[in-house]
Order: structure tokens, then sequence, then C-alpha cells
């Protein structure tokens, strides 16, 4: 494997979004939604969540959800934009990445480019453009929400930049695994349109079938963890994490991954 | 000179159907090599091979010694893939400095490359040209200036000028022509007349099955010609048979005559020539040897 092959991949997959028409029309409608979520709901939430009438009544609602340390945060811009980025960023990738290579495959350019890199390079490099550009957009959302908090409060300024930083990270971690789902969904359907849907069907239909068959075979629960995103629900309250689950999404991903280039070295192109 | 690829009783099944059926050859640097064969004859699936888009399902393949799909023929071996296009999204530039990153070359020279290349392919205008305001010509002469890109050892060009003006054709064959003395190039095409001006070396395909031919190989004692007259002349056959030196002389088509002569006869071709004046006969070609199209289809 050829490292600097990946990164020139990697940094042409940036090109996609960041130099092309059709990307810059996407990132100004990312742009244009967050600039609604920051304005209504981290805007109008904030208030609520500070006020001292409010406080008790949304710690003792929130307390109830799991989320009472979420609530307590004095950074509550921030508090929101976990919330809200840590259910939509998955989704989002799902859609961002959902074509790294079944695009080039049917127009034919992966042929011009395996004859420069091998197929290995090839996915590695597509999946860790995507990856640098989840990280992007998540980073410019928290730096907006960051930038929001330390208008209502510039004493938070420093306290919120440290938070922001390690948001980023759990985020990205978080949506990882959801970019490898994609790379992996693209050698096996035949358009990006199709590995949406197959995306959809997987976390819908798949997650009841499993369900009803857990119900009756307790020993298929752990299928669960094949899932990404499957430790959601608990990191969402940001109280006593354990490690491990941020591990899920890591190996997620290196599985993932590793079944993707499997797939790859074996498909036609 | 050095063997370029070695196939090894290669095979390749869609299904039922046997594309590739135990196909062995090999190709020595230096020729430029025809591969011929009817529709479905397994050629772009060979070629597909080759590349190391498909894989087969027994045999090997060794391009410059190395197996299929190894990083030191990055660079060496290029390749018009059929019905391959580049993405409309980005310039040909951009996405051919690419391809010269990937294959090592610095930022700098990738730009000189690309310009070098495209002006090879007469498309010096179009740098900036996304690939979908392209005629369907200049497309296929992009992917040609792909393959050219760097310095390649093997260049396989599948149906190279398939769909282009006569024009563009005839330039894209000088190209190959000028280019084939440090390249070599293994072309499929169905133009046989194309491909007698280019190669020396022809693999027929047929249902799966390869047959190779050496163009400039001479077997035995004697030699052949391959006379084409400008018309019908009566009792051509008979009178050419009573030419000095001819063994054999058998007709392949209306007005075209193959003779077989004696390979110890000096000056043959010209012996023929004033033969041909001598009976008033006007005649349109005369080829050494024979043409491509008897050496393939000719059954006796």
């Amino acid at each position: 494997m050829n490292i600097y092959r990946v990164w020139q991949l990697a940094l042409f997959e940036l090109t996609r979004l960041f130099a092309t028409k059709r990307g810059l029309l996407a990132l100004a409608a990312f742009a244009m939604v967050w600039l609604m979520i920051l304005r209504y709901p981290i805007g109008h939430a904030v208030p609520f969540l500070s006020s001292p009438q409010f406080s008790e009544a949304a710690q003792e609602l929130a307390g109830n959800i799991g989320l009472r340390e979420l609530v307590s945060w004095p950074q509550a811009e921030l508090a929101i934009f976990w919330l809200i980025a840590l259910y939509s960023f998955p989704l989002f990738s799902l859609f961002v990445c959902s074509d790294q290579t079944v695009g080039d495959r049917q127009r034919g350019t992966l042929r011009f480019l395996s004859l420069r890199s091998t197929r290995d390079e090839l996915l590695l490099g597509r999946f860790f453009g995507q990856f640098i550009i989840i990280i992007c957009l998540i980073a410019l959302t928290a730096l907006a929400t960051t930038i929001v908090m330390a208008y209502r409060a510039p004493e938070l300024a420093l306290s919120g930049l440290g938070l922001a930083v390690t948001l980023i990270c759990q985020l990205s971690l978080t949506a990882m695994p959801f970019i490898a789902l994609m790379s992996l969904l693209n050698l096996i359907c035949s358009s990006s349109r199709l590995s949406i849907v197959l995306a959809i069907l997987l976390f819908t239909l798949g997650n009841a079938l499993l369900s009803y068959l857990s119900s009756y075979l307790p020993l298929l629960d752990v299928l669960f963890y094949a899932f990404p995103g499957v430790q959601l629900m608990d990191i969402a309250p940001q109280t006593n994490v354990p490690f491990t689950l941020w591990l899920i999404p890591l190996l997620q991903s290196c599985a993932l991954l590793a079944l993707s280039i499997v797939v790859f070295r074996r498909r036609s192109l | 000179m050095s063997t370029l690829i070695e196939v090894n009783h290669l095979s390749k099944s869609f299904g039922s159907k046997k594309a590739l059926n135990n196909v062995s050859f090999t190709i020595e640097s230096g020729a430029t090599t025809a591969l011929v064969g009817p529709n479905g004859a397994g050629k772009t699936t060979l070629f597909s091979v080759l590349c190391g888009y498909l894989q087969p399902d027994s045999g090997t393949v060794r391009i410059l010694g190395q197996p299929l799909g190894h990083p030191s023929l990055f660079g060496k071996l290029a390749a018009l893939p059929q019905d391959a296009t580049l993405d409309p999204r980005f310039s040909i530039q951009k996405q051919l400095c690419f391809y010269g990153l990937l294959q090592g070359l610095s930022k700098v020279e990738a730009l000189q490359d690309t310009t070098r290349v495209l002006e090879l392919v007469g498309l010096s205008e179009n740098h900036n040209s996304k690939i979908n305001e392209l005629s369907h010509g200049m497309r296929k002469r992009v992917c040609i200036a792909q393959a050219l890109l760097g310095n390649p050892k093997i260049v396989l060009l599948d149906e190279a000028t398939a769909g282009l003006d006569p024009i563009n054709a005839r330039e894209i064959r000088s190209l190959i022509s000028s280019l084939s003395d440090d390249v070599s190039f293994i072309l499929s095409s169905h133009d046989l007349a194309e491909l007698e001006r280019l190669c020396s070396h022809v693999l027929y395909l047929d249902k799966g099955i390869l047959t190779t031919h050496n163009r400039n190989e001479q077997t035995g004692s004697s030699k052949y010609l391959t006379l084409q007259l400008q018309d019908q002349y009566k009792d051509a056959k008979e009178l050419l048979k009573q030419l000095s030196g001819v063994l054999y002389v058998s007709q392949s088509q209306n007005k075209e005559f193959i003779i077989e002569y004696q390979a110890s006869h000096d000056q043959f071709d010209i012996h023929l020539l004033k033969y041909c004046y001598k009976n008033n006969w006007q005649y349109r070609q005369l080829v050494n040897g024979h043409t491509l199209e008897n050496q393939l289809f000719q059954k006796d």
C-alpha cells in the first residue's frame, strides 16, 4: 500500500466538494440548513435552558430521558448542537458519501484509476477523502455554534472551544462507520441512489427483523453491534460513557472496510 | 527482444459461455499486435483480464515479468478501455494531472505531460473543457491521451478508431505508428486494413479460442504475393500460373490472386509487375505475403 497514492486519492475527493459547482451548491445548502438550526432550535432552546424559571423543569425532563448532565452544561448551545449533530451527521454521512466508487465504476473511470493505483488504495483513498469532508463539515458547524455561544457569553469562549474540539472528535468517530458502510454498499449496488435505499432498508427493516428474531434467540442480540450507530443512545447523555463505547465505531469501521476490500478485490470493473 | 506479456492457459466464463478458452500466447517487445475476431469472440474480455479489470477463472498472466495488478506496472501498462470515460465534473487537464500524480510524477511534470499528450492527440485547445462538452471523437482522443501519460511500455487500445471520422482515425493511426518504436501497442479493431498497416503480429480470437499469426513469417522454400487487379481480365489466373517461378495461384476474391513462388527467385515482384504490364493488366495493389483478411479467413 502506497500512502502517497492514498493521500492523492483522498485529496481529489476534497476537490469534489470544495472545487466543483455541484459540491459548492451542496455546501451552500448545508450552510443554510445549519443557519436555520443555529437560529431556531439552538437559538430558542438556550434561553429556555438558561432561565432560572424553566431550568428546573428542563433538568427534570432531561433527567427522565437520561440527559441531565447535558442540560447542566454552561455551554448550552453546544449541548443542543451535540444532540442534533449526534443523530443528523450519521444520517447526513449516508447521503454525502453515497457515491464513493459506484459512479466511477458505472462510468468506467475506475478503469483508468485502477491502472495507476491498487484497488485497496482506491477504496481507502476514497473513504479517507469522504471522512475528511465529514470532519470538515462537523468542525465548521461546531465552530459556528461556538461563535454563537461566545456572542451570548464571551466568558465561555475558551472552555467552549475546548468542548467543541472534543465534540468534533466524538462526532467524527461516530460518523466513521456510516461512511465505511457506504463504501461497502457502493461495491454491491449499481448506483448511489440504490446504495442509500439499501442503507435505509438495513437500518429499518434489518433492525426490525433482528429485533424480532432476537426475541426468540437472545444470542442474536450480539448482531446489533454490526449496525453503525448502535451506541448512539448510550453516548448521547455524555455521562459515564465507558471507553469501549468509543471503540465500537472504530471496530465497526475497520470491519466494514476489511469486508469492502475483500469484495472490491474480487469485483469486475 | 524481451517478453512483455506472457499468458498461459487463460480461461474465463460468463455463465455457461466460455469467453476465453485455454488461451496462451506471448508478446515480445517492439511488436505491434492486433487482436482480431468477430463480435463476442472474447477480445474485450481478454483486454479486461490483461488490464486487471476481470479476474480469470484459471490461467496465469505475467506482464513485464510481474503478475497482474502489481504496483510496478503502474505507469508502464496503459489502456484505452472500451466505453470508459472521464469524470464529467472535472476538467480534462485536472484529471490527467491527477493521473500523472498517481503515476508518480511531480505536479509540474504532471502538468507538462498533460499538455504534451493533449497536443499529441490534437486537443491542445481543450485543456479546460469537461468531457461532456466534447464530441464522441474528441472524448475518444482524450482517453487515448490518458493512455500515453508518462512513459508507458505497453498500451492496449480497444477499438481506438471506432466512431472517429476518417481524418481523426488517420491521425490516431499515424500517432500509433510514430510511437511504436518506443511503445508496444496491442490494438483491437474490426478494421483489417488499419491493422494491416500497423501490426506485425496478429492474435485471432473466435469463440474464446486463440490462434496466432506472424505476418512477416516465411515458411519453407516458397513465398507469397497477393495481387489485386483493377478489372476482371480473361484467363488471368491461367496466365499467372505460366509465369516463371510461380508454384501455385489461387483466387481469393473476384480480382485478387494469391501467388506462391519460389523463395530463391530474385526480384519476383518486379518480374510480376513487368508481366502485368506486358499483358496490359492494371493492378490496384500488390501485397508482400497474404493480406490480413486472407490470412485470417481464407480456408484453402
